[in-house]
């Protein structure tokens, strides 16, 4: 390529394009092949996988050059977190004049996964569904808008009203999160919530499952759950109704509705939760930046998660039954990120650059961000590190099932430098790319983003293997797979060469506080495309033998209309989800090309 | 919705009148073709700044020049150049004022564009424009045929800046000849040449348009002359690849209907080429000359795509884009495997420029297979 000597201007991106696309392309294989091996185990972070994933990231990182971070001994970086939790012998004891009784063992009685440990005694209170709606809303919902619950026990619902019009799901859904619902009772002095799944709701009487819950520390109260017996000897002491009376006095959503004190009545809860902490590993290095006046620069960092859900046992595994508690081998979620990352930083580190650019893999992604945000948080006490120094964060999230040359750039509100960044950018790699502004996304750059740093992220879009054991090495469009490593290059080379570090622009987030995972109950098995701002929402495939496959849902469909409501974005879906029912048909209308059709697909119940 | 960009601007809001009545009419030859046989690797090439458009391409095919809001402080495209190799883009144009329609000047690697810099009342537009976007008000003028539109030229790097034209009217939509010497461009100069009816004086107030005509020039501005001479606005002329003939698009008296026309480079042979009676504009010929790329909203009022038809017209043309929103300005490569065009595919208000690779055997093959323009509607 003599040639291009004549661009003098722009010589060390030269060196970048002249990186030969074969040797990369061996390199990334042996990247992913060897983070997506069966004996790493699907990589779950604090498990012996995902320390030879680390140990495999580390040897990369120093055979291309890049050193330990500043104050670190190493390229692992370690962090604590919370690797499960359990009951450890939680008990309740129903007191009243003339007797009483008391309950142990997790068929009656277990801890709530963020509840405090602790003993409390006091009255009791059932509180309807404690649900609080916000004045905000506009909408007028509050349990406990006639009780005093200071130093009692709270009785509560699962869920939220059974019968409610559509519309009012909608809203009562998003307040019906355990943790939400807790936050109610604690703010409201109560000493101890205590949730029962109502005769009337599915899951009718069982115990919750103790969610997985990474929080170091519980939520300010004591909270758990009760079986229907324990709860229908409790109401026993209600004169004049059962637990399915109560309830089902509740279930029209009529404002009106009332809880009450259940007089006479002592409850002593006392809550043991067993949290389990280990360690796991982020890994870093830095590849110094060559103008001697850049060492106090904000410097730029390039970023993939590399832990994947080991055999899917911790929630968010789509395993089929067929192959649930395999090895889920991650290869595009997210060893192809990695192996992008590595291949940046080969060709990064070949080439000038004037800011430092660290290279960082995140452990704990899949827990919950739990790495970068140990990082975000633990690199503000070293000077060097300080969050308020990076000048950008680019990220890669499943990047190695490109197709149509189509790349989707996420964050892009995030800075005002992105723009003709990216255009520059991509001119030599020649991508369709999709652009969405939008930084509050379910990966390690909202992690930066919180902390006021721009971000971007690269991802291919999903699949139907994603998260599932079928996400697998040999499904890796490499060649594709390479150029993405090129264009992170080319952006991190760009960005650490800018003069003045790119603005950050606080993209205003989505208010869809309240809801949790624990309210999304029923299971239609359609995959969201995330990569498309199409009017509506374009599915990237449908879970085999799921609700949506079995009314005829295909990838590509675009949903514009579901249970009577319009469709415009994941966000819009997100939320018209929350008021399906289980086992109650609901219209969904979609766009097959240009054709408009109506079909009826029936929720089960996911637990 | 969007509106076609200023090389080839007419008045949108009276042609979907005339659109809605006729457009529409399926054609039987290119029903079963698709985006796909034409274009692969379909990508967007410019991110920054509100719109951008009206790319073309240097003769050696690795740069293009194309104009684009967004330089600080002046919401009026200027002029920029960008290397396809790099991915650096630079600007070309002085920074004030409006410019539009740009091109490379073969052998030196100038740049042509229309502007206003000039124009000592610059500044105070751009204020008034950008206070007007900031008040979410709709644009009063969104292209007014500015008469103090004139054709300068600069080198790549913007230094030597040239006026070539000096008349009172819009002089603007100049391209090169391929040897470099002569320039084709668009001129309403005749409105303020001589004394006008009062008719006339007022089609000049509701649209200056009718006055274009295209002229042509020496590089150096010398010799310019009168090529067409027919009542409605005539513009956005370019010469063939070997330097014949040259392709524009003809409006009629009212500004609602466009046609594709070609003609000798000495303005002799003039025929027309499209008769879809919508408007047909934003025509560039493969540089293989057998073909001509052009934009038309047959298929709605704001669904502009791509066509292609063959140099004579003889036959149908052949729709090449089928995506929703704006896709115009259609530009080949000199070596006529790529195109670059402008579009609103991407879902934004203004249009940005795009970038495929071009199938020319089955851009012949479609045209070998379209139906006699005999049959046509
Ligand atoms: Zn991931
Ligand atoms: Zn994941």
């Amino acid at each position: 390529m003599r040639q291009l000597l004549e661009f003098a201007a722009a010589p060390a991106i030269l060196l970048i394009l002249a990186v030969p696309a074969a040797a990369d392309t061996a390199a990334l294989e042996r990247h992913v092949d060897r983070l997506a091996a069966e004996e790493l185990e699907g990589r779950l972070t604090g498990t012996g996988g995902e320390r030879a994933a680390a140990e495999y990231l580390a040897a990369e990182l120093e055979q291309l050059g890049a050193k330990p971070l500043p104050g670190q001994s190493g390229y692992l970086i370690p962090f604590e977190f919370t690797a499960g939790t359990s009951d450890d012998g939680s008990t309740l004891a129903l007191a009243w004049d003339s007797g009483g009784h008391e309950w142990t063992g997790v068929e009656s009685i277990q801890a709530l996964s963020f509840s405090d440990n602790g003993s409390v005694s006091g009255g009791v209170v059932f509180a309807g569904y404690g649900l609080v709606v916000p004045e905000s809303q506009d909408f007028g919902y509050d349990s406990y808008a006639t009780l005093d619950v200071e130093d009692k026990i709270v009785v509560v619902l699962r869920y939220f009203p059974e019968d409610l019009d559509q519309e009012s799901r909608s809203k009562l859904a998003r307040y019906s999160g355990l943790r939400y619902k807790a936050l109610q009772a604690r703010e409201r002095g109560a000493r101890a919530l205590v949730v029962v799944s109502g005769p009337r709701s599915p899951n009718a009487g069982e115990i919750i499952p103790m969610a997985f819950d990474t929080a170091v520390a519980g939520s300010g109260i004591v909270a758990a759950s009760i079986s229907g017996a324990v709860a229908e000897r409790l109401f026993e002491q209600v004169p004049d109704k059962t637990l399915e009376q109560a309830q089902a006095a509740l279930d029209d959503g009529n404002p009106h509705v009332t809880g009450f004190e259940i007089a006479g009545v002592e409850l002593t809860l006392d809550v043991k939760v067993e949290r389990e902490t280990r360690t796991g590993f982020n890994v870093a290095g830095i590849l110094a930046g060559n103008d001697a006046q850049t060492a106090d620069k904000p410097y730029v960092i390039v970023g993939a998660h590399y832990d994947h859900l080991g055999r899917g046992d911790s929630g968010n595994s789509l395993a089929k039954q067929e192959e649930a508690g395999g090895v889920h081998h991650g290869a595009d979620d997210n060893a192809s990120g990695a192996a992008a990352v590595l291949a940046a930083g080969v060709r990064l580190a070949g080439t000038e650059h004037r800011r430092h650019v660290v290279l960082a893999f995140w452990s704990g992604e899949e827990l919950g961000l739990l790495g970068s945000s140990a990082f975000v948080n633990g690199a503000k006490s070293e000077p060097t590190l300080d969050p308020g120094r990076v000048a950008g964060y680019l990220n890669m999230d499943m990047v190695g099932r490109m197709r149509d040359n189509r790349l989707t750039v996420q964050a892009i509100g995030s800075s005002s430098a992105w723009p003709i960044l990216i255009e520059r950018s991509n001119v030599p790699v020649g991508f369709d790319l999709q652009t969405i502004d939008d930084p509050y996304l379910p990966t390690d750059s909202t992690a930066f983003n919180s902390a006021g740093v721009p971000t971007l992220n690269l991802f291919t879009g999903s699949h139907e293997d994603y998260h599932r054991p079928s996400d697998t090495a040999d499904k890796i469009n490499y060649e594709d797979l390479d150029r993405v490593a090129r264009f992170s290059a080319l952006i991190a080379r760009r960005l650490a060469d800018l003069e003045e570090a790119p603005d950050f622009v606080k993209v205003a987030p989505r208010t869809d506080q309240g809801g949790g995972r624990d309210t999304l109950r029923a299971f239609t098995g359609t995959i969201p495309d995330y990569t498309t701002e199409v009017e509506g929402l374009r599915l990237s495939g449908v879970i085999e033998g799921g609700p949506a496959a079995e009314g005829g849902l295909l990838e590509g469909d675009v949903i514009t209309e579901f249970a009577g409501q319009k469709i415009a974005n994941i966000y819009d879906y997100t939320y018209a989800l929350d008021v399906v029912k289980v086992g109650e048909p609901v219209k969904v209308v979609f766009l097959r090309g240009d054709e408009r059709h109506e079909i009826e697909i029936v929720p089960r119940a996911r637990d | 919705m969007t509106e076609p960009h200023p090389r080839h601007r007419i008045r949108l809001a009276m042609a979907a009148l005339l659109a809605i009545g006729i457009s529409g009419l399926p054609s039987a030859a290119v029903a079963e073709l698709s985006e796909a046989d034409f274009l692969s690797r379909v990508r967007r090439l410019t991110f920054e700044g509100r719109r951008a458009g009206e790319g073309y391409f240097s003769p050696d095919g690795k740069k293009l020049v194309f104009q684009s809001e967004r330089h600080q402080g002046n919401p009026f495209y200027q002029i920029y150049l960008l290397d396809l190799e790099t991915g650096e883009t630079s600007l070309v144009s002085p920074g004030p004022g409006k410019t539009t329609c740009p091109f490379i000047r073969p052998g030196s690697g100038d740049v042509l564009f229309g502007s206003t810099h000039h124009d000592p009342r610059s500044e105070e537009y751009q204020r008034a424009e950008l206070e007007a976007r900031a008040s979410g008000q709709e644009r009063r003028y969104a292209w007014d045929y500015d008469p103090e539109m004139e054709i300068w030229v600069a080198a790549a790097d913007g230094g030597g800046l040239t006026r070539l034209t000096d008349e009172r009217g819009y002089d603007a939509e100049g391209s090169y000849s391929p040897d470099g010497e002569w320039i084709v461009f668009a001129s309403t100069r005749e409105a303020f040449q001589r004394e006008l009816s009062e008719e006339e004086a007022k089609i000049l107030e509701i649209n200056p348009a009718y006055f274009g005509e295209i002229y042509i020039m020496r590089a150096d501005g010398s010799e310019q002359r009168r090529l067409t001479d027919a009542p409605g606005y005539d513009g956005g002329p370019f010469f063939s690849a070997d330097g014949s003939k040259i392709v524009w698009r003809r409006f009629d008296e009212e500004g609602l209907i466009a046609d594709v026309w070609t003609m000798s480079s000495d303005g002799s042979n003039q025929r027309q080429i499209t008769d879809f009676g919508s408007m047909s504009w934003a025509p560039y010929l493969h540089p293989s000359g057998e073909y001509i790329f052009f934009a038309s909203n047959k298929h709605g009022f704001a669904n502009f795509e791509v066509f292609i038809v063959d140099a004579d017209g003889r036959k149908e043309p052949v729709r090449v884009t089928y995506t929703d929103g704006f896709d115009g300005l259609p530009v080949p490569s000199p070596d006529g495997r790529r195109l670059a065009w402008t579009s609103t595919r991407h879902g934004g208000e203004g249009g940005q420029l795009y970038f495929a690779d071009w199938n020319h055997e089955s851009a012949l093959a479609a045209l070998a297979a379209a139906a006699d323009r005999s049959s046509a509607n």
